[in-house]
């Protein structure tokens, strides 16, 4: 008989638990309605007549359970401070993000083998978020950025905890975990080595427009921020200045 | 491969909106209505097979949704399904059809393409949409597609050195072609008034270099076509728009694993070498995150089977899936408009706008005139049908848009990053 699946390490009851509720409140039924007056029809808006329409109001929410599979050793990684990728040992290739198989053809899905990577790599390319979706909202701006890890031939998608005026292309940053870490790449994030000098050909920096106009709408995410959150500029400033 | 010819005989649309209430079926059958006022001589009877497309399933809460639309129609009983890639979908659609009709299974083919996208508020809109993208690597730190194409455009700019105003002449090209084309979006939001760089650079940034003018549209709408063999075209329409030429690529996934791409790894050995001496260059220059490799795979199978050699010469008017408009900028490059990192030189001479040589995004683009995923590229076919078949003024109420003695247009579609896609050449001959 096979081996049953046996859990070696539960951090997940609580969630289980609370989500058992959304399962009683009745997904998908209807909780609420409106009648809408709107236009109706294929054509030109000009050409459309008015219909009534009852909207319906149904709530979905699900908890999945979803396994890392065979990379699974860089997510727990990430809990215990530790960056992992992987290397072919056929063609050398250095994945992180990791893969358990090489996907260059000549390598045949050959096995790479788990090594730790330093804490240490260069932004390939970034952008500066001033919107987002709902879960992230609180965390505007930020800088998304591509980081290759030193060593690594790929690049890893993380925040880039800097000034988002100051990102550049080719800014090497260190790696920082989180203090709370839940097992994604939210775990971690970069920050700016010391040291560094702006260079001349930055696409962000080269024409005093751009930095005008990214200056205008970070004081307008400012606003929201405060509006929506009573988050206040400094305090958000705070979360690079402190790095 | 057979000699059988394959045709877009007709089409028809439901206006799309940011909300519109009509539902998804109703919408379809509206679209089909339209068409049909175009075939008086087609029993919907002799439709032999019905190609559905339409790109969410979370959006709307149903699974199947294209056998409710389906049946709606009453096109049941024969055979139908779905494709769904993404914003690929619709390009899929119509490539499968062509795929079915030139294999001599099927004469007549009906293409349905749909997506009713505001059902959920907008952030939900973009975070599920998002699902489509690597959920335990790109999804988790909350770029989502505003972010990963605004990072692809940070990257292609660094190598070749388009500016804002490149990106803001795009924003303002569409958005004075939408003003021409009753069904657009930004017309039925904005009025008929044209717009300049000064407007542009008051618009807010979202996900830097890109501001909400350079970003796909949420829609509502429907379109659907009428594909048939040559023994269809000359019995239905007097106007066929013929397919060419198809291609098909993909590149990977997750944007950042294309440093080191080993499936393009040498394969374009000239845009490897067209990189900057100063940028530090990974471990596979072309396409890595700054250009479409399977634009230029998809390019050079349709070019070839539609015998095109210089496509910004013979090509006529394009309808290309940009979602964002540095996508447009770096298509040009690879599908061969011009080199690698000279896109911007064809917005700088103009090359790209109304009454240049080769127009792109007459109708508006995904950025003005819709972005109904599923519909999309249905949606910009029938735009060059109407081009091609010399009908804009007919259409449109106003010719401002038509592109005089038009023979050859290209279209695209690509879901993801660029994930996979395709390229479709259509000609009037
Ligand atoms: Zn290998």
């Amino acid at each position: 008989m096979a081996k049953e699946p046996k859990i070696i390490e539960d951090k997940a009851t609580p969630i289980k638990r609370e989500w058992e509720e959304y399962a009683r409140k009745g997904n998908w039924t209807v909780k609420g309605y409106e009648m809408v007056r709107a236009l109706s029809g294929p054509g030109k808006a000009e050409e459309c007549k008015e219909e009534d329409f009852m909207v319906i109001y149904r709530p979905h929410g699900v908890l999945y359970h979803h396994s890392y599979g065979l990379v699974s050793k860089f997510f727990k990684g990430l809990i215990e401070k530790h960056l992992f990728g992987t290397k072919c040992p056929k063609c050398k290739t250095v994945y992180c993000p990791p893969r358990v198989h090489c996907w260059n053809p000549k390598c045949r899905v050959g096995e790479t083998e788990w090594m730790e990577l330093p804490l240490t790599g260069k932004v390939h390319t970034f952008s500066v978020m001033l919107f987002s979706a709902d879960a992230f909202l609180e965390m505007l701006p930020f800088v998304l950025g591509y980081v290759q890890i030193d060593g690594a031939h790929t690049a890893l998608p993380i925040q880039v905890m800097t000034a988002p005026t100051d990102v550049f292309i080719g800014q090497k940053v260190r790696i920082r975990f989180r203090g709370k870490r839940k097992g994604d790449l939210m775990d971690i994030y970069a920050v700016p080595a010391k040291g560094q000098t702006m260079p001349e050909n930055s696409c962000l920096h080269e024409y005093e427009r751009n930095l005008e106009d990214l200056n205008r709408d970070l004081e307008n995410t400012y606003a929201f921020l405060d509006k929506r959150f009573g988050i206040k500029k400094a305090q958000v400033e705070r979360r690079w200045k402190a790095k | 491969m057979n000699d059988r010819r394959v045709a877009i005989l007709g089409g028809g649309l439901y206006r799309p909106g940011r909300v519109r209430y009509d539902n998804a079926e109703e919408g379809v059958a509206m679209a089909y209505k339209n068409m049909l006022e175009d075939f008086p001589k087609l029993d919907p009877r002799e439709i032999e097979f019905v190609q559905s497309s339409y790109f969410s399933d979370h959006l709307n809460q149903q699974l199947c949704m294209s056998w409710i639309v389906q049946d709606y129609i009453g096109q049941h009983r024969k055979g139908g399904y779905r494709v769904e890639a993404g914003g690929s979908t619709p390009l899929d659609a119509i490539i499968n059809a062509y795929f079915l009709i030139r294999s001599g299974q099927f004469d007549l083919v009906l293409v349905l393409g749909w997506e009713w996208m505001s059902e959920v508020d907008t952030a939900t809109t973009n975070e599920f949409i998002a699902s489509a993208s690597d959920t335990d690597w790109d999804f988790t730190v909350g770029g989502f597609y505003n972010g990963y194409y605004a990072a692809l455009e940070t990257r292609h700019m660094q190598l070749y050195g388009e500016t804002i105003e490149d990106l803001g002449k795009l924003a303002v090209r569409n958005r004075n072609n939408a003003v021409h084309n009753p069904f657009s979006q930004w017309r039925a939001e904005h009025g008929t008034g044209y717009v300049g760089l000064d407007d542009y650079y008051k618009d807010r940034i979202i996900a830097w270099p890109y501001r909400r003018w350079n970003c796909a549209l949420i829609s509502e709408g429907a379109c659907c076509l009428l594909m048939g063999s040559e023994k269809m075209a000359k019995r239905l329409t007097s106007n066929p728009m013929w397919i060419a030429g198809v291609g098909l690529g993909s590149d990977s996934m997750r944007p950042g694993d294309r440093l080191v791409d080993w499936a393009y790894h040498g394969v374009y050995k000239a845009d490897e070498r067209l990189y900057p001496a100063n940028v530090e260059k990974p471990k596979t220059p072309y396409p890595e995150m700054a250009n479409f490799g399977f634009a230029r795979e998809a390019a050079k199978q349709a070019y070839a089977q539609a015998g095109i050699r210089d496509p910004l010469k013979e090509l006529d008017v394009a309808e290309l899936f940009a979602p964002y408009d540095g996508v447009e900028l770096c298509l040009y490059e690879d599908l061969m408009f011009c080199p690698r990192g000279e896109g911007k030189t064809l917005i700088r001479q103009g090359v790209v706008e109304r009454g240049g040589k080769l127009p792109c995004q007459l109708s508006g683009g995904l950025t003005a005139f819709t972005h109904p995923v599923g519909a999309t590229s249905l949606l910009q076919t029938l735009f060059l049908h109407w081009q091609l078949a010399g009908l804009v003024r007919k259409k449109l109420g106003d010719a401002t848009l038509q592109v005089k003695n038009a023979k050859k247009a290209i279209t695209t579609g690509h879901g993801g990053t660029g994930c996979q896609g395709g390229v479709i050449i259509y000609s009037k001959d």
